[in-house]
C-alpha cells in the first residue's frame, strides 16, 4: 500500500455570508495517492471547488488537518504554504488565467522565479519540451492574446507541469472551451492521467473524462456522497 | 523574475503606466520649477553680497537685510585694516535711486558706486562696454534684461537719476537685484545720486588673509567695532534671504505652490497605480495561487513603483533642464543649486513610494482563491 501524498482529516469549511456562518464543506476525510487520477463531481455549489482549493493549500479549512507526505501543514504560515504550493502543486484553472503581459514561455516559467530565485536553464528546456509535446513549439514568444482558447489552456497545463509537481489540480479545465479545443485539451489530460507518479485531481462535469479516472468522488451539499475506484482498480502500486 | 514581471506589466498597461509617469513628471517639473524660481529670487536678494568677493561684511547694528542697512563711518575700514588677519578692508556705497525715462516715467534702480582702487562689488558680466566705460565721469551701467523698462536706451543716451545727469556707458548681462535693478557708476556720482553724507558708507567689506578662521576674525573685528553688525558673507546672504521670505509672504506662497505640485503628483501616482493593481488583481491572484508569497507581490508592485519613479524622474529632469536652459538670460529668476537636484530626485522617489502604498496594500490583499470560480 503506497503512502498517500495528501491526507485530509476531518476537514470542514465555513463561510460567513454577511449574516450567518454557513458550512459549505462538511467534515471530510480523504486520502489522495500518487499516480491516482481523481475526479470530483457534483452539482454547482456542492462544495467541490472548496474541497479542491483546500487540497491546493489555497483555502484554509475551518476545522481538521492536512498533511502532505505525512507532514502536517495546517499550522504553517501563508508564506510556507505558498512555497509548498510552488514546489509540490500544479494548477489548471477553469480559464487559462495566463498573464497577458507575459509571453507564453514567461507564463510557463513565471512561478519558478516568482520567489526571487533564478530560473534554471533546465526549466526553460523543460518548458520548451512541454510546449513541443502540446504542439505549441511555434508559440513560445507569442502573447496569450494571440492564442486560441485551447492553446491557452494547453499553455496553462504546461505551466502547471513545468515544475514536475507531485499533485496536479484542475478546476473544470474544459468547461470554457469549444468542443474542438476541449477535445484537444482532453487528449492532453488523458495522457497525463497515465503518469503513475503524479496525483491528479480534477473538478469536472465532462463525462468524456470519467473513463480515464481511477477514482470518482461525488459531492452533494458539501459532503462526499460516494467515493468509488472506477473499474474496480486497485490503489496505485497495489498488486492483485 | 519579479522585476521582469513588474516591467512587463508596466509595458503592457500602457495607459496606466503613462498616467503614473505623468504624476512623477508633474512632481519633478512643478516642484523643481517652483524651487528654481525661489532659488532664482534668492540669488537676486543677496546678489550684492554673493558677488562681493569679500569674506566679511560690517553693517549697521541689527541689520537684517543688505538692502536695508544704515550708513557707517568710512573710517571704520581704516580702524580694522591694521588687524593682523585682514588682507584688505574698504567702505562700499550702494543704495536705491529713481531713474527717469524719456517719457517721464520713474523706475527704481539700485546704484553701486565704485572707484578704480575698489576691490569689491565690481559688475561681473558685461554685455556692452567695460569697467573703464563705467567709471567715466557721468558713466552708468544698465542691465540688458531691464532695458525695456527704461525705454530701450542706447549707449551714450543721457538720463536723470535722482536729479543727477547720467550717461549710459555700459550694459551689464544678467546682473539682477531684488530691491531694485542694478546699476554701477563711479563713487563720486554714486555719492551724489544717493545723497550720502561725506565720510559715510553703506558697509565695510573685508577680505581675510588666507587660512584665517572666519569665526575668529569676526569676533576680532566685532571687538574693535562693537556698535556694528559683523557677519560673514554667507551669514548676511542667508539673513537677507530669510528676511524677504518671512516679510514678503514669498515663503508661504512658494511653499504652498511646491506642496500643491507634490500633492497633485502624489494623487495622480496613487490613483493610477491603484487602478493598475485593480486591473491586474486577477494576475496577482494567479501568481499567489501558483506560489507567490505576499512579499513577492509586494516586491513586484514596489519594482513597478521604482521603475515608474526612475523613468519619471529622468523625463521630469529632462523637461526641467530644458526649462532652466530656456530661461537663462531672461527676466525669469531661475536658479537650481546643484545640491537641490539630488534632493528633489530623492524626494520624488519617496513620494512615489508613498503614492504606491495603497496599490501595494490592495495587491497583497488579493485572495488566491478568487482565481477559482
Amino acid at each position: 500500500m503506497p503512502e498517500p501524498i495528501l491526507q485530509l482529516a476531518g476537514i470542514a469549511r465555513d463561510f460567513y455570508d454577511g449574516r450567518n456562518l454557513r458550512r459549505v464543506l462538511e467534515k471530510t476525510d480523504l486520502d489522495i495517492y500518487p499516480g491516482e487520477f481523481t475526479i470530483l463531481a457534483g452539482p454547482s455549489g456542492s462544495g467541490k471547488t472548496t474541497l479542491l482549493t483546500i487540497m491546493g493549500l489555497i483555502l484554509k479549512p475551518s476545522e481538521g488537518s492536512i498533511a502532505i507526505r505525512g507532514r502536517a501543514i495546517t499550522k504553517m504560515s501563508e508564506s510556507a504554504l505558498a512555497s509548498l504550493r510552488l514546489h509540490n502543486y500544479g494548477f489548471v484553472f477553469q480559464l487559462a488565467e495566463l498573464l497577458p503581459a507575459l509571453s507564453v514561455m514567461e507564463n510557463i516559467i513565471v512561478a519558478s522565479g516568482i520567489q526571487g530565485r533564478r530560473v534554471p536553464a533546465a526549466l526553460r528546456r523543460r518548458a520548451e519540451e512541454l510546449l513541443d509535446g502540446f504542439g505549441l513549439a511555434d508559440c513560445i514568444n507569442l502573447r496569450p492574446l494571440q492564442l486560441s482558447g485551447g492553446q491557452k489552456q494547453r499553455v496553462a497545463i504546461a505551466r502547471a507541469l513545468v515544475n514536475e509537481p507531485a499533485v496536479l489540480l484542475c478546476d473544470e479545465p474544459t468547461s470554457a472551451l469549444d468542443s474542438e479545443s476541449s477535445a484537444i485539451v482532453l487528449d492532453v489530460l488523458k495522457k497525463l492521467s497515465r503518469d503513475t507518479n503524479r496525483a491528479m485531481i480534477m473538478v469536472t462535469h465532462d463525462p468524456r473524462v470519467f473513463p480515464f479516472a481511477d477514482r470518482l468522488i461525488k459531492i452533494e451539499n458539501g459532503a462526499i456522497v460516494s467515493d468509488t475506484r472506477t473499474i474496480g482498480q486497485p490503489l496505485p502500486g497495489e498488486t492483485h | 523574475m519579479r522585476s521582469i514581471v513588474a516591467l512587463k506589466i508596466l509595458l503592457y498597461d500602457k495607459a496606466t503606466t503613462a498616467g503614473s509617469l505623468i504624476g512623477v513628471i508633474a512632481i519633478v517639473f512643478l516642484v523643481g520649477q517652483q524651487l528654481a524660481v525661489l532659488f532664482g529670487l534668492f540669488t537676486y536678494m543677496s546678489v550684492l553680497v554673493d558677488h562681493s568677493g569679500a569674506d566679511i561684511w560690517i553693517c549697521s547694528k541689527n541689520t537684517l537685510n543688505i538692502n536695508a542697512t544704515d550708513t557707517l563711518p568710512e573710517r571704520y575700514a581704516d580702524r580694522i585694516s591694521g588687524l593682523p588677519f585682514i588682507a584688505w578692508a574698504e567702505p562700499v556705497l550702494f543704495g536705491n535711486a529713481t531713474f527717469i525715462t524719456r517719457d517721464g516715467k520713474a523706475e527704481s534702480l539700485q546704484v553701486v558706486g565704485l572707484q578704480p582702487s575698489s576691490r569689491a562689488l565690481w559688475p561681473w558680466r558685461f554685455h556692452e562696454g567695460s569697467v573703464e566705460d563705467m567709471l567715466e565721469d557721468e558713466g552708468l551701467t544698465l542691465e540688458r534684461l531691464d532695458l525695456g523698462v527704461y525705454g530701450d536706451p542706447k549707449i551714450g543716451d543721457v538720463f536723470e537719476v535722482n536729479d543727477v545727469r547720467m550717461r549710459i556707458s555700459a550694459i551689464t548681462q544678467s546682473i539682477k537685484g531684488f530691491s531694485g535693478r542694478m546699476a554701477f557708476t563711479n563713487v563720486v556720482k554714486a555719492r551724489k545720486i544717493l545723497k550720502t553724507t561725506p565720510g559715510r558708507c553703506k558697509a565695510v567689506v573685508v577680505k581675510l588673509k588666507p587660512g584665517v578662521p572666519l569665526e575668529e576674525a569676526i569676533a576680532g573685528i566685532q571687538a574693535v567695532l562693537p556698535d556694528t553688525e559683523v557677519m560673514s558673507s554667507a551669514q548676511l546672504s542667508a539673513r537677507t534671504r530669510i528676511y524677504y521670505v518671512k516679510n514678503t509672504g514669498m515663503g508661504g506662497s512658494f511653499g504652498f505652490s511646491t506642496m500643491i505640485g507634490a500633492l497633485v503628483g502624489i494623487i495622480i501616482i496613487t490613483l493610477t497605480m491603484y487602478t493598475g493593481v485593480l486591473q491586474r488583481q486577477k494576475d496577482f491572484a494567479v501568481l499567489r495561487a501558483l506560489g507567490a508569497r505576499k512579499s513577492d507581490i509586494f516586491v513586484i508592485v514596489l519594482c513597478q513603483s521604482l521603475i515608474i519613479a526612475l523613468v519619471g524622474i529622468f523625463i521630469g529632469f529632462l523637461l526641467l533642464g530644458s526649462f532652466l536652459n530656456g530661461t537663462v538670460d531672461t527676466n525669469l529668476p531661475v536658479y537650481m543649486p546643484r545640491r537641490i537636484a539630488p534632493m528633489l530626485a530623492l524626494g520624488t522617489l519617496l513620494l512615489c513610494m508613498l503614492g504606491s502604498l495603497l496599490a501595494v496594500r490592495k495587491a497583497i490583499s488579493v485572495e488566491p482563491a478568487s482565481v477559482f470560480r
